[in-house]
């Protein structure tokens, strides 16, 4: 198969991945909750991942919390920053995952920065929302439809200048570009463990600068007589049992990245996407492509999106259709009515995904049908 | 010869304790701590030799790793907090 559909998840993971999660489900107990042998290798398998991730993001290994995925790491980071009716500010090609919790809260949400590609249009809209004054910021690093890279260094400095907390949600960047919890100085950074760390489906990480407020009450192991949850990360926002194979084969994920380096990777996505854009254009598919470009592209095939998924998943070549869960971010390029087909390129990007890719694709011309 | 305890809250800190001491050159290993020594019902700590106590918890304080308190389990099996 020739699988383009890493925006989801990854799914070819190293083999070490697999290897580190058998391990840990053969010999990991419940870690931080026991003394015996099984319990203590539990909380070495947890506490490994936390030094990877933080060394990776720049930030105390204490900071590092586990969740489940990046949607339930938004979730905290949101409902410690937001109240009902706070004004929040976004930019316009957020997730549902952002926009969904900030709905639930009630509140006040602004919408800044609505042009693909252009971050002077996104500075500046931004910079204006900011002056009018906002409560929060919650902005996504890389549009998860389009691909477009948000000029987060730039938004994170203005946030800070203005003393607004903000939130970053790394679930497309996190692997493939550089993050830092430290640099950029956010209150929160979100991300997945299944997409670009390539750890199984089921983890993530949420980067804390803050004392998040916890989503979940329940055990830690930890200050048991007291019924309030630790006044410390990462057991406040760790309620529960964690996923030790999941955590496992996501530090196999972290490590193979240290050692493939994250710079290599993100720089053959980009070259393949950067390939397949100008292929498809030549072929006369309209794409959505321009700076500022991570390993995802939308286009436009003359039919439905989802059929035209279909026929190339009938060749083996598995893309995603639709609104990919982002309907701002449809709404701000204009293909709301339409969706689009996306491809995503993952670590093992190459020159033959991509020629079998647009192979596939050229049975979406009208005359090849 | 004496054991000391130095008692952390969570398995987290005492993981960091752990790997404190072990750029320092001093041996140690992390185990749940005695009902009776943890106040807030449970919790972790770090059992050391008597000679590496005083600088285990200099090490500590320096690397601002947060610790609770030491006890000196003596000869006599006896346990007691000390201060250092």
């Amino acid at each position: 198969m020739i699988y383009l559909d890493n925006g989801a998840t990854s799914m070819h993971k190293p083999a070490a991945v697999g290897r580190a999660m058998m391990d840990a489900l053969k010999s990991c107990a419940n870690p931080g909750r026991s003394g015996h042998d099984a319990s203590m290798k539990a909380a070495n398998v947890v506490y490994h991942c936390r030094e990877l991730a933080a060394g990776m993001f720049d930030c105390d290994p204490d900071r590092v919390v586990f969740t489940s995925n990046c949607t339930h790491g938004l979730n905290i980071a949101v409902r410690t920053l937001v109240k009902p009716g706070s004004r929040v500010l976004i930019s316009g090609f957020e997730h549902n995952a952002v926009t969904r919790p900030l709905h639930a809260l009630g509140a006040n949400i602004r919408v800044a920065g609505r042009k693909l590609f252009d971050w002077d249009d996104t500075l500046e809209d931004f910079f204006q929302a900011l002056r009018e004054g906002v409560d929060a910021a919650v902005f996504t690093h890389v549009s998860n439809v389009f691909g477009y890279i948000l000029p987060v260094e730039q938004m994170a400095a203005l946030c800070r200048e203005r003393g607004v907390p903000f939130v970053i949600d790394a679930a497309q960047s996190a692997g493939a570009l550089p993050v830092s919890l430290k640099g950029l100085g956010a209150d929160f950074i979100a991300m997945p463990g299944h997409k670009g760390l390539l750890g199984p489906q089921g983890t993530g990480l949420l980067l804390c600068a803050k004392l998040p407020r916890p989503l979940l009450y329940g055990g830690t192991g930890s200050e048991s007589a007291a019924q309030d949850m630790p006044g410390y990360t990462p057991e406040r926002a760790e309620a529960g049992t964690l996923n030790v194979p999941g955590i496992a084969g996501l530090a196999a994920g972290i490590q193979y990245l240290k050692q493939e380096g994250i710079e290599a990777i993100g720089a053959r996505e980009r070259k393949q996407t950067e390939f397949c854009a100008r292929m498809l254009n030549k072929m006369g598919i309209t794409v959505f492509t321009g700076p500022h470009q991570a390993g995802t592209l939308s286009f436009l095939p003359e039919m439905d999106c989802e059929i035209a998924a279909q026929i190339l998943a009938r060749q083996n070549v598995a893309v995603r259709a639709g609104l990919h869960c982002a309907p701002l971010a449809h709404e701000s390029a204009g293909t709301l009515s339409t969706g689009t087909v996306r491809i995503s390129f993952g670590h093992d990007a190459g020159q033959t995904q991509s020629r079998e890719f647009l192979k596939a694709a050229a049975k979406l011309m009208p005359a090849n049908l | 010869m004496g054991i000391y305890f130095i008692t952390v809250r969570s398995v987290t800190v005492g993981q960091q304790a752990e790997n404190v001491m072990r750029k320092g050159g001093i041996s140690c290993s992390l185990q749940r701590t005695p009902k009776w020594m943890e106040e807030q019902g449970c919790g972790y700590c770090l059992r050391l030799r008597t000679a590496d106590v005083t600088p285990a918890v200099q090490l500590l304080r320096v690397a601002q790793v947060p610790f609770r308190r030491v006890y000196e389990q003596g000869s006599d099996g006896e346990v007691r907090e000390v201060r250092l």
